[in-house]
């Protein structure tokens, strides 16, 4: 099992350097001591066995992830051309359900990412963010990117 | 102007509404944590659109895969910056600004 991860990530990188030399065979030189530390920094970071990577997960965490990029994007474009400055940001605090590791690094580059959220800082269980329009409820929507990411990850949701 | 032209062109167009508006977000919005929500939307969506332009336009598969490569890399500094900046402000004691406040 370990080695099929190491073949998987190797491959995976290889593909990588495949894109970034846009198939120029003449660098791949380099680009087999680029993959092999690569692969190195990749066991180092994120062990075997620690996610149980869903491609289906993935698929579905980015339909998610463009279709509400763009909604809440259009919003916060909205807010920031009209005439009247309507916003009415606060703090929220949030419970965290995902193991720490990658998962909670997803969800918090993913909040990010999303127009009219933001991390301001998280502790062992929970996560505070600013929000740009308090008029809306977001628990609702931490909750959806939580279960996407877990189920991406084959993570488990911590259900307290 | 052929079809695909005329669809990166579209895409182009959407893709700097974005980025105006995020520029305009940022001139506009009062402290330091709205004037990030602006910045998001503008890696993420101007940034997306354009190079889902430009990859209509593409001339194969690797360099269209490498657009987009750049566009997950640029969203992954990004949303680092942001979580970066934004911690920092709050740690430092940066109070966010209110809309009640601000009508006193």
């Amino acid at each position: 099992m370990i080695l099929g991860a190491i073949l998987w990530r190797s491959v995976l990188l290889a593909m990588l350097w495949c894109i970034l030399a846009e198939g120029n065979v003449g660098s791949w030189g380099v680009g087999a001591i680029s993959t092999a530390l690569a692969l190195a920094a990749s066991l180092a970071v994120l062990p075997v066995g620690a996610i149980r990577f869903s491609p289906l997960g993935l698929v579905f965490f980015l339909i998610y992830f463009i279709s509400k990029s763009f909604r809440a994007g259009v919003r916060v474009a909205l807010l920031a051309v009209q005439p009247r400055l309507d916003i009415h940001p606060g703090i929220e605090t949030v419970s965290l359900r995902l193991p720490n590791g990658v998962g909670r690094v997803i969800l918090i580059n993913t909040i990010n990412l999303l127009p009219g959220t933001l991390v301001l800082g998280l502790n062992a269980s929970t996560l505070q963010l600013h929000v740009l329009d308090m008029r809306s409820s977001i628990e609702g929507e931490i909750r959806i990117a939580e279960k996407r990411i877990a189920k991406m990850l084959g993570l488990s949701l911590d259900q307290s | 102007m052929d079809v695909p032209e005329l669809l990166s062109n579209i895409l182009f167009l959407i893709g700097s509404v974005f980025f105006l508006a995020g520029t305009i977000g940022l001139l506009r919005f009062p402290d330091v944590y709205t004037r990030l929500h602006a910045l998001a939307k503008v890696d993420n969506l101007g940034l997306g659109f354009t190079v889902l332009g430009l990859l209509i336009q593409a001339p194969g598969v690797l360099p269209a895969l490498k657009l987009i490569l750049i566009w997950l890399l640029a969203l992954l500094a990004s949303a680092t910056a942001n979580f970066l900046i934004a911690q920092r402000a709050f740690n430092r004691g940066i109070v966010p600004w209110d809309a009640s406040e601000s009508e006193k």
